[in-house]
């Protein structure tokens, strides 16, 4: 009855803060779009292979680009089949793992913003920071190959 | 009023700044990224509708400003990708051949290693045993082709017939 009682007082506060406060949009609204890349991964099954989304680069060329596979790798991973998902793409772990800290990341700096009125200024600062630093980790492979194919 | 209008710039800087950053995500992924320029046109868009309603009612510019310099840099990225898909297509252009050449090694390698092996074929049935053995044959063939020749020896195939 209490935790209600708490939940409900959360929810209320979180409600009149949201209106105001465009930092706790942009947290909901990424939150809300990694759980639909997660549903997305849990709905459409490896072994069926039903995914309505496929590499325009195979379908032209006929040989595979580096981001194939990653859909077959997300749902592997959510399956708990993280050598398999290895084998549909090497950087597919990475990438999860950057959409797991992110949404962790939403949860964690929303309700620290909410909590505390004084620091929200360098809470954003970290969270931009953080964000930034974790992206380049998960995405260097692709960003490299970026890189690469620039410079020659 | 007055209020409501900074608040719809305010809402399209966020719109811009969410946009933009999923555009920046997608940018990167090599073969995708191609496609995030159409979004980044929508960020961009969005992030300049929303500027010139916070000039007009001087309202604050801080989220519109990050949505659009996110989807510029991300357009940046977006295109850049172009690279990317013609250094693929440039290594799909060598492939057959590649794969072609990779064929023909394995083919001379497989051809060469029996030409040296022994090979001993035994299939058992109802405990009648038949045992076949293939010894080194091409090689040595070649050699005693060759001495053949050296010493003077003709083969019989060798020899040309006159028709009667």
């Amino acid at each position: 009855m209490i935790l209600l009682r708490n939940l409900s007082r959360f929810l209320k506060e979180y409600y009149s803060l949201l209106r105001n406060e465009p930092y706790l949009k942009v947290n909901l609204v990424f939150a809300g779009i990694i759980l639909l890349v997660m549903a997305y991964s849990g709905i459409f099954s490896p072994y069926k292979n039903n995914y309505p989304v496929v590499c325009i680069h195979e379908k032209i060329t006929g040989q595979p680009c580096p981001s194939c596979g990653l859909s077959h790798s997300f749902s592997l991973i959510l399956r708990g089949r993280i050598s398999e998902a290895y084998e549909w793409n090497q950087y597919g772990l990475r990438v999860f793992l950057f959409f797991i800290s992110q949404m962790a990341m939403r949860i964690t700096f929303s309700v620290y913003y909410m909590r505390n009125g004084q620091g929200r200024r360098d809470l954003i600062l970290y969270d931009i920071v953080g964000s930034g630093i974790i992206f380049l980790v998960a995405f260097l492979p692709f960003i490299r190959m970026l890189v690469l194919s620039i410079l020659n | 009023m007055e209020e409501n209008k900074s608040n719809s710039a305010q809402n399209l800087g966020i719109a811009a700044l969410i946009v933009g950053i999923i555009t920046f995500v997608l940018a990167v992924i090599p073969c995708v990224g191609i496609m995030a320029i159409i979004p980044g046109i929508v960020t961009i868009v969005l992030a300049s509708v929303g500027l010139s309603q916070a000039s007009r009612n001087n309202s604050s510019k801080g989220v519109i400003l990050a949505g659009l310099v996110i989807g510029i840099v991300a357009m940046l990225i977006s295109f850049s990708q172009i690279f990317v898909a013609g250094r693929f297509a440039r290594h799909a252009d060598k492939w057959p051949s590649d794969i072609k050449e990779a064929i023909e090694d394995i083919r001379s390698d497989v051809t060469r290693d029996l030409e040296n092996s022994n090979v001993n074929i035994r299939i058992g049935s109802h405990g009648d045993t038949l045992e076949i053995n293939a010894k080194t044959t091409v090689k040595d063939t070649r050699v005693k082709q060759l001495e053949d020749l050296e010493s003077g020896q003709k083969e019989q195939n060798d020899t040309l017939k006159k028709p009667q």
